[in-house]
C-alpha cells in the first residue's frame, strides 16, 4: 500500500470486495432524525434537565452504620446480624425531597446517588488506598471552570476534580469521606464474600486454570462478589397486599409456629425461627427509613412559601406515612410503595437487572379503581409514570469497575415487561400498558427499558403503539416470543413444579433473561385479582461471560494465550487434521472451562448466601415467607436459575466455518499457515494501536501485504446471517451441543445449569483481549453483539435471510438468544413503515426466534455524535439487551454500534 | 459568614451529587463549594455534635452510643437518634 495509512474499507474496495455496512436501499445523504419524537410533562422536563447536570454520586453513609451494627454485633446467627446491620443502615439514611417530584426516595441522599457494599468486596479500595488518599489530600480549587468540565461520559466522574475524588473513573465522592471509606474497607478485609470466597474457592484442584481464565479474559467476571443478585424479576405483592404491618404480624407467628421446632427438617428446620426475626428487623428498618422520608416531607412543607409546592409536600408525607404500615388505597401510592420496595432491594445488595416485571399488570387493580372513582385522570397517569421513569433512571448500581464498565456500560437493567399472557391464556395487556408505552415515548429515558411479551393473541392496538415506541429511536421496547420462553420455562423448572399456567407468569429480568414468575391473588376493596411478580432467584448467576471465539484461539494455540504467553489449558499437543478433531478440541476446552467456573462460582455463592443473604428480596418471594427459608435455604419457589452465559457466537462461528472451508474442505491453506496469519494480525496494526475498535477503521502494517490472499479469502467465507447452509450447520451443531452441555453442570443448589446467550457489553472488552479470528475479525476489534446478531457488514442478503439462519437451531433450548438490527429511520417511515416493523418482527417470532430489538438511527448521527459529544447529551442507543445513553457508553461499544449493518429498507 | 462552611453544610441545601446542589431559598442550582449567605442554617452533622470527639483526617469518635465506635466528621446527622447540637 502506498499511503500505509489506507482503512481495511478502502482496501477491500480496492481489491473488489467492499465491506457493505449498508443493506436494503439507499438513505438520505443529509443526517435524519427519528421519526417520532415526544416532550415530557413540564414537571419531568424539569426533573430530567437536572439529570443531565447530575454526577454519579457515591457516599459512605449506608455502609457507615451497617458496619457499625455489625461489627457490634459480632457472635450474632449471621442472617439475624445481617438483618440488624441492614435496618440500622436503612434507619439512619438521610432523606432528600427535590423540588417538583411526586415520587420519592432514593438509594442515597443525593440525586443520582449509590454506595459501596465492601462486605461483597473491599479489595478495590485497599488496592487503591493510596491514590484515593493522595486524591483526598490533595486541595482542590474548586474553580468554576473545572466544575464544568463534566459534558464528557454524562454523569460520570471520570477524573477527580476540586475536592472530588473519581473512583474509578466512574462515582464521584467528596474528599472528606475518603478516609471513612477507606476505614470501612479496612473493617472487611478477610471477611467479605471477595475474600472468603477467595480463601476457599483455592481449594479447588482447578483453581489455577480458572484463575488463567480470568487473567485472560476468557471469562468476564465472577458474579458471587461483584453483583451476587440480579437479572430477575422483583416481587411486589406481600406489601401490596398485606402492607408493612401485615407482613410484620405474619413474621411474628411465624416464629411462634417454628421456635424450636425442627418440623422434619434437621439440618435447616430450626433456621426459620432466625428468618422470621430477621424479616421482623429489616422490615422495621424499612418502616423507619420511609418515615423518616415523610417526617422530611412535612418539615419542607413548613419551610416552603410556594403554596403548590407546599401542598405536593404534605401530599408526599401523608403517602409514605400510609404506606409506611398499610396496603396502598390509590394507583400513587402503590406506584410509590412498588418504587420504595424496588429501592430497598437494591440498597439490600450489589445488583444488576433487578427488573419490575410486568408493573402495568401489578398496578392494574389501583388504576382500575381509581379511574372508575374518579380519583384520577390518564394525564394525571401518564406524569406519575413519566416520574417513574426519571426514578429509575436514576439509579446507579455500585460494583466494580470491570463489572459496571467492561459488563454493563453503567446500565441498571431494570427491564418492565408488557403482554403475554393471563394465567388461563388470554392476552394480559391493558390500558395501563398502553399508558407505560406513552409515557416511555414521551419521557425517554433508559431506564425502565421495555419489553413485549409477544404473543400471537395480543391485539394489534398494543402492538402497533409497541411499534410507534420503537420509532423513538429509544431502543425498547424489546420482542420477546412468549410461547419460546414458555417452553423453556417449562423444561427448565418443570421438575420444581411448575404448570404450563405458572409459566404464563413469567416476565423479562435484566436484559433478556426469561424468568420464573407465579400469579398471586390480590384483593383491592373486596374485588379479587391475580397479579403476576417474580419467584426465582437470579439469573445473573453461574458462569459469565465465556468468550467463545478465545476458546478456539486457544485451541489453535495449544492452550496457550499469546496476548499474556499464560498456559491457560493443559497442551492438547493434537495435530488437528479433520475438522471434527479441531471441534471436539473446541468442547473439551469449553467444558473445562465451564467445570472449573462452575465450582468456583459455586463457593463464592455459598460464602454468600451463608454470610450475605438476601433478607428483604427473598421475603417479596414465594414462599419465603410460608416455608420460613431465604433464599439460601431455598424459600424461593424456583431454584434452577444458574446459567452458562456465552459471547462472541457469531465470530466463533464464522471463523469455524472459514476454518472448516479453507483448511478442511478446500485444503487452501495449512492449519499453521492460518495460524501464522492470525497471529500475525493479516498484516494489520492491533486495534489499540489504531484507535479505534471497528473493522472497517483498521490499518494495515507497512509490510503487511503478505496476508493480502489469505485475509481475503477469510472475509469472503461462508458467514452466518446469510441463509447459507454451510454456515448455519455449524451454528446448529453448535447449540444443540452448547444447550446440553450446560445442563451437566450443577449449581450449589443442586440444580442443572442451562444456556445464556447474551453479550451485554462484555462484546468489547473480551474481543479486546482476543487476536484475530478466521472471519476476518482483527485482533482486539469488538465481537458482534448479542448471540443471533450478524457481524457488521457480514449479513448480505437481508432480514428475513437473517432471520432464516438465527432460527436454524430450536432457540426454546436456551434462556435467550439476542438478535439487534439497525434500522434507518427513513425505511420505516409512516404507517406503512410501522407496518413493515411490526410484520418484520412478526416473521422473526413465528419462526421461533427468541428476541429482536431495533436500533433506529442513522449512522450519520452516531459519527458525528463521536466526534461532537457535547450536542448530544440526551442521545440514546441500543446496545446489547438495553438501551444507554451515547455518552455514557465506552468507545469500543461506541464503533461497534457505529458498524453495525444498517438497514436502509425493510 | 464563616468561610470553613460550604453549602452541604446548610439545611436549606438539597444535595444533588457531589460537586453541587438545589438551594431550597433560592430555588437554584449553586455549587457545594461557594460561600455561604446570611440564610444559612446547620445541618446536623457529627462535626456538629456534642457527643463527636475530632481526630484528624476528618476522623473522630462517637461517643453518642454505647460502643464509642469512630465516625467521621462530614456523616449527616438528621436521622441520628442521639445527635446533641453542640
Amino acid at each position: 500500500m502506498a499511503t500505509k495509512r489506507a482503512k481495511l474499507e478502502e482496501i477491500l474496495a480496492e481489491k473488489g470486495m467492499p465491506i457493505n455496512f449498508q443493506y436494503g436501499g439507499k438513505a438520505p445523504e443529509q443526517m435524519v432524525d427519528r421519526e417520532v419524537k415526544k416532550q415530557p410533562c413540564p414537571r419531568v422536563k424539569k426533573l430530567k434537565d437536572l439529570y443531565f447536570q447530575t454526577l454519579s454520586s457515591a457516599t459512605v453513609e449506608f455502609p457507615y452504620w451497617y458496619t457499625r451494627k455489625y461489627q457490634e454485633l459480632e457472635g450474632e446467627i449471621p442472617v439475624v446480624r445481617r438483618a440488624a446491620a441492614l435496618k440500622h443502615a436503612f434507619s439512619h439514611l438521610t432523606p432528600t425531597i427535590f423540588p417538583g417530584e411526586l415520587l420519592v426516595m432514593g438509594k442515597a441522599h443525593y440525586y443520582r446517588g449509590s454506595f459501596p457494599m465492601p462486605w461483597l468486596s473491599e479489595g478495590y479500595f485497599m488496592v487503591k488506598e493510596d491514590e484515593l488518599y493522595q486524591s483526598a489530600l490533595n486541595k482542590g480549587s474548586a474553580s468554576a471552570d473545572e466544575l464544568s468540565k463534566f459534558g464528557t461520559g454524562g454523569g460520570n466522574v471520570t477524573k477527580s476534580f476540586g475536592d472530588v475524588v473519581s473512583i474509578a473513573g466512574k462515582f464521584g465522592m467528596r474528599k472528606e469521606e475518603i478516609p471513612a471509606l477507606v476505614k470501612l474497607a479496612k473493617a472487611w478485609v478477610g471477611k467479605s464474600v471477595d475474600d472468603l470466597g477467595h480463601k476457599y474457592e483455592q481449594m479447588i484442584p482447578e483453581y489455577q486454570m480458572k484463575e488463567n481464565i480470568m487473567k485472560t479474559l476468557i471469562c468476564m467476571f465472577d458474579s458471587g462478589y461483584t453483583l451476587p443478585q440480579g437479572r430477575e424479576v422483583i416481587n411486589y405483592y406481600y406489601p401490596l397486599q398485606y402492607g408493612f404491618d401485615g407482613l410484620i404480624e405474619m413474621a411474628k407467628e411465624g416464629k411462634a409456629r417454628v421456635a424450636g421446632r425442627a418440623d422434619g427438617d434437621g439440618l435447616v428446620g430450626m433456621d426459620r425461627l432466625y428468618f422470621y426475626e430477621a424479616v421482623i428487623l429489616v422490615l422495621e428498618g424499612i418502616q423507619t427509613w420511609i418515615l423518616n422520608y415523610a417526617k422530611e416531607a412535612k418539615r419542607l412543607a413548613g419551610v416552603t412559601e410556594d403554596a403548590v409546592q407546599k401542598k405536593e409536600y404534605e401530599e408526599i408525607a401523608e403517602c409514605l406515612e400510609w404506606i409506611a404500615h398499610k396496603q396502598p388505597r390509590t394507583f400513587r401510592e402503590a406506584l410509590q410503595l412498588t418504587y420504595t420496595i424496588h429501592i430497598a432491594v437494591l440498597n439490600e445488595d450489589a445488583i444488576s437487572g433487578m427488573s419490575p416485571g410486568r408493573l402495568g399488570q401489578v398496578l392494574y387493580p389501583w388504576f382500575e379503581q381509581d379511574m372508575e372513582a374518579g380519583r384520577i385522570t390518564e394525564e394525571e397517569v401518564l406524569e406519575l409514570l413519566e416520574c417513574h421513569r426519571m426514578k429509575f433512571t436514576l439509579i446507579d448500581c455500585f460494583a466494580s469497575m470491570g463489572v459496571v464498565g467492561g459488563v454493563l456500560s453503567g446500565n441498571t437493567f431494570n427491564n418492565l415487561s408488557m403482554g403475554g399472557l393471563t394465567r388461563d391464556g388470554k392476552p394480559a395487556t391493558n390500558r395501563l400498558e398502553m399508558l407505560i408505552l406513552e409515557a416511555a415515548m414521551r419521557n425517554e429515558t433508559p431506564q425502565p427499558t421495555l419489553s413485549v411479551l409477544y404473543d400471537e393473541k395480543l391485539p394489534e392496538e398494543f402492538l402497533l403503539k409497541a411499534i410507534e415506541c420503537n420509532k423513538t429511536g429509544t431502543g425498547y421496547p424489546a420482542w420477546m416470543n412468549n410461547q419460546s420462553a414458555i417452553q423453556f420455562l417449562l423444561n427448565q423448572y418443570g421438575p420444581e413444579g411448575m404448570t404450563v399456567e405458572e409459566a404464563r407468569a413469567f416476565a423479562i429480568g435484566g436484559c433478556l433473561e426469561t424468568s420464573a414468575g407465579s400469579w398471586m391473588p390480590l384483593t383491592l376493596n373486596g374485588k379479587k385479582y391475580e397479579i403476576p411478580g417474580g419467584s426465582g432467584q437470579p439469573t445473573s448467576v453461574g458462569v459469565h461471560f465465556i468468550a467463545n471465539p478465545k476458546v478456539l484461539e486457544l485451541v489453535l494455540t495449544n492452550g496457550k494465550d499469546e496476548r499474556t504467553g499464560i498456559q491457560v489449558y493443559p497442551p492438547h499437543n493434537k495435530k488437528l487434521q479433520t475438522y471434527e478433531e479441531l471441534w471436539e478440541t473446541f468442547k473439551e476446552y469449553y467444558e473445562m472451562t465451564v467445570d472449573c467456573l462452575t465450582t468456583t462460582n459455586n463457593i463464592q455463592h455459598d460464602i454468600w448466601r451463608k454470610n450475605n443473604m438476601a433478607v428483604f428480596n427473598s421475603l417479596l418471594k414465594p414462599d419465603c415467607l410460608s416455608k420460613g427459608h431465604h433464599i439460601g435455604n431455598l424459600g424461593y419457589r424456583y431454584n434452577a436459575t444458574f446459567n452458562v452465559e456465552s459471547c462472541g457466537t457469531v465470530n466463533q462461528i464464522n471463523a469455524l466455518t472459514a476454518i472448516k472451508k479453507l483448511v478442511y474442505d478446500d485444503k487452501k491453506y495449512t492449519l499453521d499457515e492460518l495460524k501464522d496469519a492470525l497471529l500475525n494480525n493479516f498484516g494489520f496494526k492491533t486495534a489499540a494501536e489504531v484507535g479505534s475498535f471497528s473493522l472497517a477503521e483498521q490499518e494495515k502494517r507497512e509490510d503487511g501485504d503478505k496476508y493480502d490472499e489469505i485475509y481475503g479469502d477469510c472475509l469472503l467465507a461462508p458467514k452466518y446471517g446469510n441463509d447459507d447452509p454451510y454456515a448455519d450447520a455449524i451454528l446448529k451443531e453448535y447449540e444443540d451441543w452448547f444447550c446440553a452441555m450446560c445442563r451437566n453442570y450443577e449449581s450449589l443448589y443442586a440444580k442443572p445449569l442451562y444456556a445464556c446467550q447474551i453479550s451485554v457489553s462484555t462484546h468489547a472488552p473480551q474481543g479486546a483481549a482476543t487476536l484475530a479470528s478466521a472471519d476476518g475479525r482483527l485482533s482486539g476489534t469488538t465481537y458482534a453483539d448479542g448471540s443471533m446478531s450478524a457481524y457488521p457488514g457480514t449479513d448480505r442478503k437481508g432480514a428475513y435471510a437473517l432471520f432464516n439462519s438465527a432460527t436454524c437451531w430450536d432457540q426454546t433450548q436456551s434462556q435467550n438468544s439476542q438478535m439487534n438490527l439497525k434500522i434507518h429511520p427513513s425505511a420505516i417511515k409512516g404507517d406503512e413503515g410501522s407496518r413493515k416493523l411490526m410484520d418484520l418482527t412478526r416473521a422473526y417470532m413465528r419462526k421461533g426466534g427468541f428476541h429482536i430489538q431495533y436500533n433506529v438511527v442513522d449512522s450519520k448521527v452516531l459519527k458525528d455524535a463521536q466526534k461532537n459529544p457535547h450536542n448530544y447529551r440526551d442521545l440514546m442507543v441500543r446496545v446489547a439487551g438495553f438501551t444507554q445513553y451515547w455518552v455514557e457508553i465506552g468507545k469500543p461499544i461506541q464503533d461497534e454500534v457505529i458498524a453495525r449493518t444498517e438497514y436502509e429498507g425493510v | 459568614m464563616d468561610k470553613l462552611l460550604k453549602h452541604s453544610d446548610c439545611r436549606n441545601f438539597a444535595p444533588v451529587d457531589v460537586a453541587k446542589g438545589i438551594c431550597r431559598i433560592k430555588n437554584e442550582l449553586i455549587f457545594i463549594d461557594s460561600s455561604v449567605c446570611n440564610k444559612f442554617v446547620t445541618l446536623p452533622k457529627c462535626k456538629n455534635c456534642s457527643n463527636f470527639v475530632p481526630d484528624k483526617d476528618h476522623m473522630g469518635t462517637c461517643k453518642g452510643f454505647k460502643d464509642n465506635y469512630w465516625a467521621y466528621e462530614e456523616n449527616i446527622a438528621v436521622t441520628c437518634e442521639e445527635y446533641a447540637v453542640k
